[in-house]
């Protein structure tokens, strides 16, 4: 889904988290999506089938809270204002409600392609030696 | 002289199935383990896994016809894709079925692989993960369209009517998921931690060793209380449903305990079906059933109770009632006097080659023997067929007088307009 990401690499060093994350933090606030109620995971572009299959996999009230908070995302932007700051996502609550979806459908492809493509290779005893191929 | 070499092969016969019978290692061993195997040296194993939890025991209409299906899904090793891939690859057999009393697994391969195709029905059983969206995705488009595939046929409708009309609950339940109760996948795995529990699962295997199969089963299933069924009940009653799809009717009547072996006789000796192609056979209700009309006599033996009934298709309402009559007035003549000794004979040897047939391949091994270490009625054929054999007319008539005291079961499917109501046919 997304390309290289130094996150994981950091995430294992705890001396670069703790300078790096007050950064990360700011760019977070500074994109600002919180602040139209989104959460990231609904920033994530649904136009190809594995995400619109993993949406198909979303419990209704999920999919329910996800249709809102895009259509009140939607109103902002056309009003060209962010949502009162009572209003804004707050940060325990930006979930990666879709991701692990898209992960479980990617890897259910993956594994299809794989057993499409697996080379087969009969053990038998060794086969007589043709006498064509020199 | 024919007599005698008739009668000395069918010693040797018998000598050769009782042999093969015993070479059966039925074991149940102290954990609750119930397993049957034997090797014959066969190129291809089979392995049945038979849980005691048909749609008699299912908790919500569907469950057990949503479990069947739900076999051979994504476990906690392997998902369902590769799983049938795998067994493709291996050139393997897997298969599910369904009846009132059990869901039945089974693996087929060659030999040899038996390590992957029992520890595929181990990890079946255990750790299955009935995952929401494979129910929603895979299961249950294949469960609605089996459900209604089935019940397009009005002969499958009528019987399952008829089940649901004498039994109501329990054996009452229909064998096919409907359409109008939702099954939740939280509901389907409570159902199969039950279902797969250890004392409720029989193991019946062909051409691998009971050994090998219990030190793979073993580890894997766990202990849970089983799902239960209350004791069946007959009640009996009339039911009409409209369809579009032809004409059929079932009257029949039902008992308490396993089905014995006047009922198994009755069902021979009123059999319309001819033992020889394009005859209408010399049954004694063959010949009164009206052309363009067919008469099966249907026995339905549950652990128990019993099913005895005709089961009347035809092309139009009026020979399927005709038929009906000459149905019903054949059991009652059977009811009313004992029947004449040729078709007493012909009745007893229909009867024992029934049995006779039923317990042998590999379905049939499996079913009798499942039966039997699961707590229902063994089927050991010898006492099978030497019951059926001791069958004489007045027991025989008495049994058919005392079943048709009952209420009937009278189910007619089809054009419900013309096709008789139960008290204008006889009963």
């Amino acid at each position: 889904m997304s390309g290289l990401s130094l996150a994981p690499w950091i995430m294992k060093r705890p001396g670069l988290l703790r300078v790096l994350k007050p950064v990360a933090n700011w760019y977070v606030g500074a994109a600002g999506w919180r602040k139209l109620g989104l959460r990231y995971d609904d920033l994530i572009a649904d136009e190809n089938e594995v995400v619109q299959k993993a949406l198909s996999r979303l419990p209704k009230d999920e999919i329910y809270a996800r249709s809102y908070r895009l259509r009140r995302a939607m109103q902002q932007s056309i009003l060209h204002t962010d949502l009162p700051k009572d209003q804004w996502l707050k940060e325990e609550e930006d979930i990666p409600y879709l991701t692990p979806l898209i992960e479980q459908v990617a890897k259910e492809d993956n594994e299809r392609v794989e057993l499409d493509n697996l080379v087969i290779e009969r053990r038998l005893p060794t086969p007589p030696k043709s006498q064509e191929h020199h | 002289m024919l007599v005698t070499a008739a009668s000395a092969s069918r010693a040797v016969a018998s000598r050769q199935r009782v042999a093969a019978a015993r070479r059966f290692a039925t074991v149940v061993d102290a954990t609750g383990f119930k397993v049957a195997a034997v090797d014959r040296g066969e190129a291809t194993t089979s392995i049945s896994v038979v849980a005691k939890a048909g749609s008699r025991y299912e908790p919500l209409p569907g469950l057990a016809h949503v479990l069947k299906s739900f076999t051979f899904k994504t476990t906690g090793s392997k998902s369902a894709l590769r799983t049938v891939r795998e067994a493709e690859l291996y050139g393997g057999l897997l298969s599910a079925s369904l009846t009132r009393e059990h869901v039945i697994l089974t693996a087929e391969f060659l030999r040899g692989d038996e390590e992957r195709f029992a520890g595929l029905l181990a990890q079946t059983l255990s750790s299955t993960k009935y995952l929401n969206h494979e129910l929603h995705e895979d299961v249950l488009p294949v469960v609605s369209s089996e459900a209604a595939e089935a019940i397009s046929s009005p002969a499958v409708k009528a019987i399952e009517l008829a089940h649901a009309a004498a039994f109501r609950t329990g054996l009452g339940a229909s064998l096919y998921a409907s359409p109008h109760v939702a099954v939740p996948a939280d509901a389907v795995k409570e159902f199969a931690r039950s279902a797969f529990s250890k004392g409720n699962v029989a193991v019946v295997a062909q051409g691998i060793s009971a050994d090998t199969l219990a030190h793979v089963f073993q580890p894997t299933l766990k202990d849970a209380a089983a799902p239960t069924s209350s004791a069946s009940k007959y009640f009996g009653a009339e039911t009409r449903v409209a369809d579009g799809h032809g004409q059929a009717v079932f009257v029949g009547f039902g008992t308490s305990g396993a089905a014995t072996p006047e009922l198994e006789v009755l069902a021979g000796l009123l059999s319309a079906t001819p033992s020889v192609k394009w005859s209408k056979g010399v049954a004694p209700l063959a010949k009164t059933v009206p052309e363009g009309a067919s008469v099966e006599t249907l026995l339905y033996s549950y652990s128990d109770a019993a099913l005895f009934g005709f089961l009347i298709q035809g092309a139009t309402p009026t020979v399927v009632s005709a038929a009906t009559k000459a149905a019903v007035a054949a059991l009652k003549a059977v009811a009313s006097s004992a029947p004449a000794a040729e078709d007493l004979k012909s009745g007893i040897a229909k009867a024992k080659f029934r049995a006779a047939q039923a317990t042998e391949g590999r379905d049939g091994v499996v079913a009798s023997l499942a039966s039997g270490l699961l707590g229902g009625p063994s089927g050991a054929l010898e006492s099978t067929l030497s019951a059926l054999g001791g069958v004489n007319a007045s027991a025989l008539s008495k049994a058919a007088a005392a079943l048709t005291k009952a209420k009937p079961t009278f189910v007619a499917v089809g054009n419900v307009h013309e096709l008789p109501y139960a008290d204008e046919v006889g009963l």
